[in-house]
Parts: structure tokens; C-alpha cells; sequence
């Protein structure tokens, strides 16, 4: 797909439930506005139990405002019906250089990652592992890198089936289909997977409670498609304001800056595994 | 003058019986069975007959006193799910079905509405969250006592299964696992029983299913052949000789060369519409549905043998031909539907045709015996993905704008991923040589998407808005003949005709509507001669039977299905239930939920 017809379809396609869910009062300055999912765990929640909830909670102090969030409930629309609308200011995890925001300096870099069983992670360092060879039972996300890859090494369609049954048959035409990530990890755990691929922050938190012990294998960022074309793992996080909030960005950029330890903490918190920043220039940006 | 029209169908009548007697000599087991289901007080499979004509020679009510028809009696199933399909009546008892839990009743007809047996299976609920379109079932089959087995009802259940029970008492004599819905499989397809095999399709191509048709022994449930849509032609099960009348069809190692890679293993083209069996060609007709997955950027190729009208030969389910009507379809035109044979002139000679509406909007024509095709048209001048079917080739010259690439965003196609002709059984009048359909009328814009959303990730999809086409409503009737494509009538219906029709020798069409009317028309004009407000909406289709010499008309009635899925599951979102929500909002103000079987006389 085009970048042409990519921002042509992001014009056209039809609005996305949303709702708006004030947490905390404005008092005092301005609140400040943020658009966060009601329910994408781990990233937060409207009970506030994201860990990108107690990184909003940590900007709007250090920023001495009060935070109010802007729910939504369809990952797929709510940066052109909320953030474009004004009805937010601020998306506290986008992909570093998202054309559709400005994006504020990273403030992590992580990758995406094998889930296995403790003893099983031997097999699973890279996609050339045994175990990705092997495995009955592979969870995944549609759309990741890990259908990309799975597609490369001819076990995509191996795993059709099951990536329909983790959804319970949800067909991702004419709706959002979820897939949650706690479920995926726990399919590991219980063991009717032999090892999920997902992205590290979206695991973490899940790997680290599991019953069973897990281990979380950063996937290397050396792997291609068939056609040679690079396929990245590792990706760098930032902020999200509109174009023309510059000052927003101005103030954020300052505050990753000047916080970057206590944001690391929260994230280390979390399990979230931390991959060095210049590692991204070094390679091409991802 | 009717009078002696109807001596005139008198006369064809007792021709067809000579015929069935020549042909019972001949065939081996189930001549009985196409014999039952050319006595019209029967009606003893869900097609009426092999020919799936849908018409029955009974003439008692007609169109000088339809007007007078009135309830006789009726029967509630205690489902409120959408009732597809209809009852069948052999020697006195009805059997009724019903959607997911797929209870049985037999009903004695000389005490209506006694329950001489019921069958509740078990079932894993699972099965109900696999299932697409609602938990719908198109029906039963029946085969008369045999060598080894007595007279038998076939059912199969949403969750997979197979089942076999003694007619008269409904005790299980086998049960056979079909499909998994671990992997999103399940049955909704009525069985069909020819020779001593009873036939079952598949569902849940959209979920990678890799589409089969199965030939089970109806001794014992044994399997007798299994043939696939797609992969290598072993499995495709394809004679030596296939489709050498048409070569330009394409013939060996398609199952596999028009898939990238190995994707025909999830390639779908499942059956799940209904059969035709011609028993001194010993050959059995359906249609594989649509590829899979949806996506088609995701599946280049023509993805054979999707979409493809099968000729089988019934004792090995070896293909003769198969012809391709929508290679790599890219709006869901799923190819399971109705299939009619007639014997009709073409070019000066009796030829033995088999005429199939499709879901794209294209009625075809072939010749069965080898699968060459006579004729291919639109079933509506609204139709406009196609410009029109090459029949030298065989392919559809398709407009570009109606394409459903992903970097393109196209309004405006008809029909809709719902085809203008979907699930119903449609009915063919051999005296007018006239088919009459039931005409969905929807269009669609088909938006697709591909979303960021971070670390990579996207979400792929189309959104699919549905809605009247442009005549400005959503159904029509259609009579037609096949051969020459001249339409005799047609009349709109403000919903669709989701169930299909049923003629007589009455001069009569009948059919049920998605808001609950039930209507008979002039066979010859469409003229509108009687109708009759059912307590819910209808996705089946009407019989007729006689009992203690007296005429009567039966159907279901419970809406539901694809159309009716926003009413079943209390749907809002306009773009729900894949698009059907929004086509349909209007259905709500007309009829809600019900479930039963109404049946009428003069």
C-alpha cells in the first residue's frame, strides 16, 4: 500500500465508537487531555491500570496538570476522530515518526519478542529457532511483524485456524477484532501454545504474573521477508500531539529530556524490556 | 380454459410417473426415493425432486381459488432463531427441523400437531460463536428403507455432526463427526441423499476452511469419498477425462498452481448451498463457495477451484467438469447456490441442462452431461462488477471500478457481498419452461483499510456498507427463461425473498418474505393473487403435499440467517453482521423473532 492511498483511506473510512470519560477534575490549570483506551490492556484502561496510564499520571504532574482522559474503544480510528478533532491533546504511545501526529523525541525502545516456556527458550532466540519449526501452536497478533515473518518461514497458514479460534471466530471484517494480549501469553502458560510472538511491552506485564515460569526472548533485528525486504522488530516510542501543538511538544520533548530515569522506572516496573535508543540510528529508523 | 391446462399438466404428470417406473428398473437403491418424490403428496427432499425443480404436478389449489386458502394448522418449533429450509412430508408424518439446537419433531398428519418423536441432540454450544451468519440450518433428507437400513431421516448439526435416525421412531442408527469447529467448521448445509450415499457439504470457508463434499454409506455412515475444492487434484478427486469438453475451463494441477504458495490449504471453498443429482447420468451437481481469506491481496491467483460449479460422478465423486464462474472472487460471491436442471432445445436439440443463480449476479447454463456452457446473463441490468461473460472463454469481463483492490475505494457494487441470489431454492415450471427466483436486491461500497496502530502493527480489513440498490428496494421475483435469458416477469418485494420459491401445476408461485408475508403469484403474469402476514419473517422455503386427498401449503416461519442477524442478536451498528445490520434496519419495524411451521388449505 501507498503512503498516497493509506492517507486517502484514513479519510474515508467511518467513525469509531468512542466515549468520553473524565477521571480527574480539572482544577486549577487547564487539564491536560489525553485519548487512551478504555480497555487495551496493558497499555491502560479506564480504571487507570495501564502502565501508559501512570505515565500520563507522571507527565501531568510533572506538568502541574491535571489529567482527563478521552476514551476509545476501536484502536483503528481515534487518532483522526479525537486527537484531529481537539477533543484530545495528547497519545502517550505511537511509533516514533507516525505521519499522522507530530511525535515527540522517544522516550523507549523496545522489541518484539518470543514468549516460551522457561526451558523452551533455547529453541526460540531467532526465526530460524527450532521450536518455531516445530511448534503445533503458535499466538500471534494479524498485522504484526510476526505474521510477516511466520508468512517467511511457511508456518502462517498452519496457524490460520488457531489465530481465528483465539478470537472465537471474530471475523475482522466490518469490526474490531481484539486480541488481547494477557489471553496469548496465558496460552503459553497453560501450554496449548508452545510460544506466542509479541510485542515486548504488551507482554511484559503478563509474562512476569504467569503461573508457570516464562521467559521473554528479544526477537533480533536482522530479519527479512522472502523478497529480502527488511522486517523490523525493534521499534522506538513516542508521544503523539497534533501538528500544530507545538508548544505541548515543546514542554513533552523537555520533559523526556530532563525525566528520562523516572520514565525508565515506570517502564522497568512494568518487565518492559529496554533496548538502547542509539541502536535505532544505527540501523535505519524504524 | 385453465381447466385444460391443468389436463395438460394432467397429461405431462403421468408421463413423469411412466418415466420415474422405466428408471426404477434400472438404477439401484433411492430410484425409490426420486419414485416418493414424484408422488406430489410427498415431498420427501428439500429440492422436491433430483431435479430440484421445486414444483409440484398438484393442481387442486390454483389460481382460480387461491384466495380461499386459509390456515389449517400449525406448529411452533420453540426456537426463535432463523428457520432455513422447510419441512418434508413422507407417508403421513411431517418432520420438522429447526436452527441451532437442531431439535426434530415428526408430526402425525392425520392428528396435526402430535409429536410422534423428537430428537434434541447434544451439542457443544461452541458451535454457536463459529457459525457466521446465525445458527441457521437448511433442512433435512430422507431415504426410504434399503438393503440394511431402514427408512431414515438425515440430520446435520451445527457442531459438525452427522446424524442418522430410523424414521419411524427417531432412534439414532449412526452418528459421524463431519466437520471440527476447533478449527471453525460446521455444518448449516441440508444432507442429500442419492444412490445408497447420503452427501454433506461443509462451512466456514471464511475461516480457512479448506472446503470438502463428503459421500457418507447411508447403511452405516461409513465414508464412501471425500473431494476437495482446492490443493492437488487427487484430492480434488478429478476423472481422467475432466473437463475435456471445455479445456479452456483449465484442467490439471489448478488446485495448486493458482495459489500462492501452499495458502490453498486455507484456501476455502466450502459447500454449503444445495445439490442436484441427475440418476441416468449418475451425476451429482453443487457449487464450491468463495476463497479464503477474504482479503484478496492476500490470495493473488485464480484460487481453483472456488467458485466453481462441480459435475460428479456419484459412485466415486470423480469431477467430469468444473467450471469456474468468479476466478479469484474479490466481493464474497460465495458459488453455493441452487442449482435447477430442465430439459430444454438448445440449437434444435433436447439438451439436459442445469441452470444455477449465482451470488454474483450472473445466472449460468450449462450443459450438465459435460458442463459446457449455453448461457451466462444477468439476473438484473443492475448488476455492474461484470459487463458481461465471455462465453467463448468462460470468463466474466469484469469493470475495474467495482474491484475491491486494497488501494481502491469502491461505491456502488451490485450486488452486494450478500449476491443477488443467496441461500433460497428457486423453482422451475416445465410446462412454461420458466424459472422463478427470488431476487435479493442489495448493493455495497467496499472500504478498505489498513490502520497503523504501533510497533508495526496494522489492522487490515474492509468495511462494507449495505444497502437497496438502486431500484429502491431490497427483494424482487423474477420468472425467466434460461436458455434464451428472457425475463417473462419480475415484481419487487420491499424485502428480500431470502427462502426461494415453489410452483405448482396450479399455475401458481408461491414464496415467503424476510417481513413474514407468505404469497402465491400467477405463474404466468406475477400477478399477486393471495397473501397471508406470518407471526415472524421468512428465510425458508414453502412445500406443498396432499393428505386424505386434500391439497396443503406449508412453511417456516422465523426470521434470522444473514439478513436477519441483526433482529436475532439485537445488532445496532449499521455495519454489524457484516453489513447486513444496515441493509436490513428496516426489517425491525416489520416482524421480530419467532419460530414454527404454518401450514394452509382451502
Amino acid at each position: 500500500m501507498t503512503a498516497k492511498s493509506f492517507l486517502t483511506l484514513l479519510g474515508v473510512l467511518s467513525l469509531s465508537g468512542c466515549a468520553q470519560t473524565p477521571v480527574a477534575q480539572a482544577q486549577g490549570s487547564e487539564p491536560l487531555k489525553v485519548c487512551a483506551a478504555e480497555n487495551e490492556m496493558p497499555y491502560s484502561n479506564s480504571k487507570g491500570e495501564g502502565f501508559e496510564n501512570k505515565l500520563a499520571e507522571f507527565v501531568g504532574k510533572e506538568l502541574g496538570r491535571k489529567i482527563e482522559y478521552v476514551g476509545w474503544i476501536d484502536p483503528r480510528h481515534f487518532i483522526r476522530d479525537l486527537l484531529d478533532k481537539k477533543r484530545c491533546d495528547l497519545v502517550m504511545g505511537l511509533d516514533d515518526g507516525d505521519p499522522r501526529v507530530a511525535t515527540t523525541k522517544p522516550y523507549y525502545r523496545s522489541g518484539y519478542v518470543f514468549v516460551t516456556k522457561e526451558d523452551k527458550s533455547e529453541m526460540a532466540q531467532n526465526w530460524d529457532g527450532e521450536l518455531i519449526k516445530k511448534a503445533q501452536r503458535i499466538a500471534f497478533m494479524p498485522g504484526t511483524p510476526a505474521e510477516t515473518m511466520l508468512r517467511a518461514v511457511g508456518r502462517y497458514n498452519d496457524m490460520f485456524n488457531y489465530l481465528h479460534e483465539l478470537v472465537g471466530f471474530k471475523s475482522p471484517r466490518n469490526q474490531y477484532v481484539k486480541y488481547e494480549t494477557s489471553k496469548l501469553v496465558n496460552e503459553v502458560a497453560s501450554g496449548k501454545a508452545e510460544m506466542a510472538v509479541l510485542w515486548g511491552p504488551a507482554a511484559a506485564r503478563y509474562v512476569k504474573e504467569a503461573s508457570t515460569p516464562l521467559a521473554m526472548t528479544v526477537i533480533p533485528d536482522n530479519n527479512v521477508r522472502a523478497d529480502g525486504q527488511k522486517v523490523p522488530h525493534h521499534f522506538s516510542t513516542s508521544m503523539g500531539v497534533r501538528k500544530d501543538d507545538q508548544s505541548l511538544l515543546l514542554a513533552l520533548n523537555k520533559l523526556i529530556e530532563d525525566k528520562q530515569d523516572e520514565i525508565e522506572e515506570i517502564l522497568e516496573a512494568e518487565g518492559i524490556p529496554l533496548l538502547p535508543e542509539d541502536e535505532s540510528t544505527a540501523t535505519n529508523k524504524n | 380454459m385453465q381447466i385444460r391446462k391443468f389436463a395438460k399438466y394432467a397429461r405431462t404428470s403421468a408421463l413423469a410417473a411412466g418415466i420415474a417406473l422405466a428408471l426404477a428398473q434400472t438404477a439401484q437403491a433411492n430410484s425409490d426415493l426420486d419414485k416418493l418424490s414424484k408422488q406430489n403428496t410427498n415431498w420427501v427432499m428439500q429440492t422436491k425432486d433430483y431435479s430440484s425443480t421445486h414444483f409440484s404436478e398438484m393442481y387442486d389449489i390454483n389460481v382460480t381459488n387461491v384466495k380461499n386458502l386459509k390456515v389449517a394448522w400449525s406448529f411452533s418449533t420453540g426456537v426463535l432463531n432463523g428457520h432455513e429450509g422447510g419441512p418434508l412430508v413422507v407417508d403421513g408424518i411431517m418432520y420438522v427441523h429447526t436452527p441451532y439446537p437442531n431439535n426434530i419433531f415428526a408430526l402425525d398428519l392425520n392428528e396435526p400437531g402430535k409429536i410422534l418423536w423428537q430428537f434434541k441432540p447434544k451439542q457443544n454450544p461452541a458451535a454457536r460463536a463459529v457459525a457466521c451468519c446465525d445458527v441457521v440450518n437448511r433442512g433435512l433428507a430422507y431415504a426410504p428403507a434399503g438393503d440394511g437400513y431402514p427408512a431414515t431421516i438425515f440430520l446435520n448439526q451445527l457442531d459438525g455432526n452427522v446424524v442418522a435416525l430410523n424414521a419411524k421412531t427417531g432412534d439414532m442408527l449412526w452418528k459421524m463427526e463431519n466437520s471440527d469447529i476447533a478449527v471453525g467448521s460446521t455444518l448449516t448445509v441440508a444432507p442429500f441423499v442419492a444412490k445408497d450415499k447420503v452427501i454433506v457439504g461443509s462451512s466456514g470457508a471464511e475461516l480457512g476452511v479448506r472446503g470438502y463434499a463428503t459421500a457418507y454409506n447411508i447403511k452405516d455412515g461409513k465414508q464412501a469419498w471425500r473431494v476437495y475444492a482446492t490443493g492437488p487434484d487427487e484430492d480434488i478427486n478429478l476423472a481422467s477425462d475432466f473437463n475435456s469438453a471445455n479445456p479452456h475451463y483449465g484442467q490439471f494441477g489448478l488446485g495448486l498452481k493458482t495459489w500462492e504458495g501452499d495458502a490453498w490449504k486455507i484456501g476455502g471453498g466450502t459447500n454449503w448451498g444445495w445439490y442436484a443429482y441427475d440418476p441416468e447420468l449418475e451425476m451429482l451437481y453443487y457449487g464450491s463457495g468463495n476463497p479464503a481469506p477474504w482479503n484478496e491481496t492476500m490470495r493473488p491467483g485464480d484460487n481453483k477451484w472456488t467458485m466453481t460449479i462441480w459435475g460428479r460422478d456419484i459412485n466415486t465423486g470423480k469431477a467430469k467438469f468444473g467450471y469456474q464462474k468468479t476466478p479469484h472472487d474479490e466481493w464474497d460471491y460465495a458459488g453455493v447456490n441452487y442449482m435447477g436442471l430442465s430439459e430444454q432445445m438448445v440449437d434444435g436439440k433436447k439438451t439436459k441442462l442445469l441452470t444455477h443463480p449465482d451470488r454474483n449476479g450472473l445466472v449460468y447454463t450449462l450443459n450438465r452431461e459435460n458442463g459446457t456452457l449455453v448461457n451466462a446473463f444477468k439476473i438484473d441490468n443492475t448488476v455492474n462488477w461484470v459487463k458481461h461473460v465471455d462465453l467463448k472463454t468462460g470468463l466474466p469481463v469484469r469493470d475495474p471500478e467495482y474491484s475491491t483492490h486494497m488501494d481502491h475505494e469502491a461505491k456502488g457494487i451490485c450486488p452486494s457481498a450478500m449476491g443477488y441470489h443467496n441461500q433460497g431454492i428457486e423453482s422451475y415450471d416445465p410446462a412454461r419452461k420458466l424459472f422463478f427466483m427470488g431476487v435479493n436486491h442489495i448493493c455495497m461500497d467496499w472500504e478498505p483499510f489498513m490502520l497503523p496502530y504501533r510497533a508495526g502493527q496494522f489492522f487490515v480489513g474492509a468495511t462494507l456498507n449495505m444497502y437497496p440498490g438502486p431500484k429502491g428496494t431490497l427483494g424482487q421475483v423474477k420468472a425467466m427463461n434460461s436458455v434464451t435469458g428472457e425475463f417473462k416477469w419480475e415484481v419487487a418485494e420491499k424485502f428480500a425473498v431470502w427462502g426461494g420459491t415453489m410452483a405448482t401445476a396450479g399455475d401458481l408461485v408461491f414464496y415467503g418474505t424476510l417481513d413474514g408475508w407468505i404469497k402465491a403469484r400467477h405463474s404466468e403474469t406475477g400477478e399477486e393473487l393471495w397473501k397471508f402476514k406470518l407471526p415472524s419473517g421468512v428465510i425458508g422455503h414453502p412445500i406443498t403435499y396432499k393428505h386424505d386427498g386434500k391439497q396443503y401449503v406449508a412453511i417456516y416461519y422465523g426470521v434470522g440467517g444473514w439478513p436477519g442477524v441483526g433482529l436475532v442478536f439485537d445488532l445496532k451498528d449499521p455495519t454489524a453482521g457484516l453489513g447486513a445490520v444496515g441493509a436490513f434496519k428496516e426489517l425491525a419495524h416489520y416482524t421480530q423473532m419467532g419460530g414454527g411451521v404454518m401450514v394452509f388449505s382451502l
